[in-house]
């Protein structure tokens, strides 16, 4: 039995031989071998410098679940109690990095090609051409300045959720009705939500809204002027959503602490004052924690645009998503929209991680 | 028979002497049976299926569609034995755009699936999403069906990737494609000399408009406009009008300024073919030689500068920017907003039939408007002539049964055979008559007295399918080229459009220029000299 080391969470005796510790380390290395040189092979006959190859990447694929396989194993067989620990994460982690460390690192590849799904070539890298096309790409640039509005009307989104989180934390009649009654755009799919209010409500002919505003003299219009388009559908993303954030909302003032604001009553403060000094300031960590996830989502906005407008009139309405879903659907240019996702992607893991530094200022708490 | 009587029959019918042999044939044959055999003979089965549900009886249903179905059966078995296909799963991939397409194959093949055994799956998809799903099939090896209802268009990428099962002999005889109208014969539906398309439906974009709008005492007062400068003008005139049938504003020309998919171009095309479909040349898209596009040539930019002309009047109904093809015809001309429009025929035999519909008694229709001038593409000129060019937008539907079926015989009998039975004679005229996303598309769809008996009227009937006879046959019709990506160029030049017609560009001409800059890109990546020898091929060049 080991006597050094971490001898708490040891339960039993390692005595593993010289012998058995190579097993292992050949095991996992033998099947590193298979899995690179077949990946090469196979490559090499992708490229018609060899004859000989594999049809599809598949058996390369089951090269690789033998290594991770062989891998798992060798814990156990090289470090015995403590491998067998390892195990509760290393299958996992091999999943998650197949899952996502892989396909990322070909959507990195794809994205400095010039694959266009009717090539009968396949994908050929082509340089920088797809950076320099990106930059040149006025509407791309457009769509990026449009999620700039997108994510500031979450502002406005957080002060309409937030008052009608006081509302429902009130003693107000039929609270709990109201309360699920204002859930429920959160419950309706976007999609349905594009067509039940965008294509139906608002359509401009025969839509009950048109009538309405028909019967009062106007001329409706709802997606044909570019920013009245932009901002219906802040609106119908925002009907959406604002139940989320007010759901969250709701949650943080059932937890605030009564006694506090029963003392504030105590101290003469009136309504305001009490919110201001005493409600606001302690839901600040909840209310930066729904903004970050609102603004999260926002970021991932298509769907409504998608269906209703295509990003139009004239781009007006396009978010990068719904922009890059039409270059990588419509055009099967998949080359330049993979660059425009890589690049997209790359922007908002820098948003938001400044977002999460500034906020941890505010989310702070005196010692 | 006596040679005057033999021509004059041969004339009238447009009949070939083979035809008119097999005609001979079958008439002795038929004289031959006893009189109960006549009963149930080949043209009953026509003037029965044509009163399911009738004119005027609403839209058909799937019991509807079922019936039809189950009655049209009997050339399915003349080859297929009963429980032939037991244990067979195919994969049918298609259309449920305005609930027909798919819809419709569901009702028509559910008595082929309940006689022969075989059982069918079916991959539905908007008209918008049905490009980039066939595109991503192809290019990642993952066609997962085994029957496709496709456009001759995509034949470039799907014939010519060699993914497609031939056409077995029997399967030619059942569907009579002797009686195809000329435009659908071959080249079409065949790749390297082999034939793989079973038509469904026969495409051209006619001129359809409302009665109530022209002639005299009308609110325009004018006969109908015959060329696109006409339509132009109308349509201005009519600003601040009010509509005879709705009592909201009144329309002329309804053009789709938002995309659908690629097939949104089909509707510049419109206006383009007349300006630059030149009689002298057959290409009017791309330049043949070099795959240059034509599309930011002074023609273009007028059929461009046309709409824009329209938007800058306030001449379209409000919100006109986000109105796709989809919208225009059966949202605004078959519901009574608009007076003029140009789409597939199958808006006509809506009009009638269509429980949306309330124009069916006002509308009429011609081929598409023509132009007062052309221009020349190879003198680089105008010619101060009048040019009509009716655009043959997508060249219908056809049924293709994919190669994957070919390792298995029983199989593929059944797909074939499944292919077979929609694209059936009998079948396909009740599709032309009745809502079903198809238009007539054989010589025996124009028997106009067939029509009569399903309830149309004689004068209507011959408005409208003479309007797909004209446009079919016409001289000057502009085909559109099966060459690989075409629905890639029509994408990138709906979105460029829709963007021109925002005024996100400065003028018509740099609307053109950035389309054409897309395809030059288009073609650069597919690769220029593969397509430029499809595309010559496609021209019959």
């Amino acid at each position: 039995m080991n006597t050094v080391g971490d001898l708490l969470h040891t339960v039993t005796a390692d005595n593993i031989s010289d012998g058995r510790k190579r097993l292992g380390k050949s095991l996992v290395w033998g099947s590193a071998l298979l899995c690179v040189s077949l990946a090469v092979l196979q490559a090499a006959y992708q490229a018609d410098h060899i004859s000989i190859g594999f049809e599809t990447w598949r058996p390369i694929l089951y090269a690789y679940m033998l290594w991770a396989t062989a891998l798992c194993f060798a814990q156990v067989i090289v470090n015995g109690e403590k491998g067998k620990r390892t195990l509760f994460v290393l299958p996992a982690a091999l999943f998650v990095i197949s899952l996502v460390v892989f396909p990322l690192l070909f959507a990195l590849y794809i994205s400095f090609t010039d694959w266009n799904l009717a090539s009968p070539n396949g994908p050929q890298p082509n340089g920088w051409d797809n950076l320099v096309q990106m930059w040149n790409d006025s509407f791309y640039w457009n769509a990026l300045k449009n999620m700039v509005y997108y994510v500031l009307v979450v502002g406005v989104e957080y002060v309409i959720a937030f008052g009608l989180a006081l509302l429902l934390n009130a003693q107000i009649r039929a609270r709990k009705f109201f309360r699920v009654v204002f859930l429920l755009p959160l419950m309706l799919s976007p999609v349905a939500v594009s067509w039940m209010i965008g294509k139906s409500m608002f359509e401009v002919r025969f839509g009950p809204v048109s009538r309405l505003i028909r019967e009062f003299g106007g001329e409706p219009t709802f997606f044909g002027n570019p920013e009245i388009a932009r901002f219906m559908i802040m609106a119908m993303d925002a009907w959406t959503f604002i139940p989320f954030m007010m759901i969250m909302l709701l949650a943080g003032l059932q937890a605030l602490p009564r006694e506090v604001l029963e003392a504030s009553k105590v101290d003469g403060a009136s309504g305001w004052q009490s919110f201001k000094e005493i409600v606001f300031p302690l839901m600040l960590p909840v209310s930066v924690t729904a903004v970050v996830i609102r603004i999260i989502f926002k970021l991932k906005l298509a769907d409504v645009i998608i269906n209703v407008t295509s990003g139009g009139p004239g781009g007006a309405t396009d978010s990068v998503t719904s922009f890059i879903f039409r270059e990588y659907r419509d055009r099967s240019n998949v080359g330049y929209g993979t660059l425009l996702a890589m690049v997209y992607l790359v922007l908002i893991i820098i948003f938001v991680t400044l977002l999460l530094k500034l906020v941890s200022r505010w989310m702070e708490r005196p010692a | 028979m006596k040679v005057d009587l033999y021509n004059y029959i041969k004339a009238a019918q447009k009949m070939n002497r083979r035809q008119m042999l097999k005609g001979s044939a079958a008439l002795g044959a038929v004289a031959m049976m006893p009189q109960g055999a006549l009963s149930d003979g080949h043209s009953n089965v026509r003037a029965e299926i044509l009163k399911i549900p009738g004119v005027g009886a609403g839209s058909p249903t799937d019991s509807d569609w079922q019936k039809v179905g189950k009655m049209c059966l009997g050339a399915t078995k003349g080859n297929v034995a009963e429980g032939e296909f037991d244990g067979v799963e195919l994969t049918f991939m298609g259309l449920n755009n305005q609930n027909l397409h798919n819809f419709l194959f569901r009702g028509f093949l559910k008595p082929w699936e309940a006689y022969t055994g075989a059982k069918i799956n079916w991959i539905d998809l908007a008209q918008g999403d049905y490009n980039a799903r066939l595109q991503q099939s192809i290019a990642t090896g993952t066609v997962d069906f085994d029957i496709i209802e496709m456009g001759a268009p995509f034949e470039g990428d799907v014939l010519g990737k060699g993914l497609a099962s031939e056409m077995p002999e029997w399967v030619k005889e059942q569907i009579d494609m002797d009686d195809y109208v000329d435009y659908l014969k071959a080249p079409v539906g065949t790749w390297g000399g082999k034939t793989y398309r079973v038509s469904i439906d026969g495409d051209c974009h006619t001129f359809a408009y409302r009665k109530d709008y022209f002639g005299p005492g009308s609110i325009t007062g004018r006969d109908v406009p015959t060329t696109w400068q006409e339509i132009n003008e109308v349509s201005k005139e009519l600003i601040g009008k009010e509509d005879p049938l709705t009592g909201l504003p009144a329309h002329g020309y309804l053009d789709p300024l938002k995309g659908w998919g690629g097939f949104g171009f089909y509707f510049l095309e419109n206006r383009a073919s007349a300006y630059a479909k030149h009689p002298n040349s057959p290409a009017w898209l791309f330049e043949p030689d070099t795959m240059k596009p034509m599309v930011n040539n002074p023609a273009w930019v007028q059929a461009i500068q046309d709409v824009m002309d329209l938007i800058e009047a306030g001449a379209y109904p409000t919100d006109q920017i986000n109105a796709d093809p989809g919208t225009t015809a059966f949202q605004q001309f078959l519901a009574g907003t608009g007076s003029m429009l140009s789409w597939w025929g199958d808006v006509g035999s809506s009009a009638r039939t269509s429980d949306t519909s309330v124009v069916g008694d006002v509308v009429g229709f011609g081929i598409n408007p023509a132009s007062d001038r052309v221009y020349n593409a190879k003198a680089g000129a105008w010619e101060e002539t009048r040019n009509e060019a009716p655009n043959m937008a997508y060249i219908g539907w056809g049924v293709y049964v994919m190669a994957r079926v070919d390792g298995d015989e029983k199989k593929k009998k059944a797909a074939w055979s499944a292919a077979a039975h929609l694209g059936g004679k009998d079948l396909s005229l009740w599709a032309s008559a009745y809502p079903s996303g198809f238009q007539p598309y054989r010589n025996s769809h124009f028997q106009y007295e067939e029509w009569e008996e399903a309830g149309y009227d004689r004068e209507y009937v011959e408005d409208y399918l003479g309007s797909n006879a004209d446009s079919y046959n016409h001289p000057n019709a502009a085909i559109e080229p099966r060459i690989p990506g075409i629905f890639q160029y029509y994408s990138v030049a709906e979105d460029e459009l829709a963007k021109g017609y925002a005024g996100q560009y400065s003028s018509a001409q740099e609307t053109a220029d950035a389309i054409a800059a897309a395809w030059e890109k288009i073609t650069d990546q597919i690769g220029r000299d593969s397509q430029i020898s499809v595309y010559k091929a496609s021209l019959g060049m």
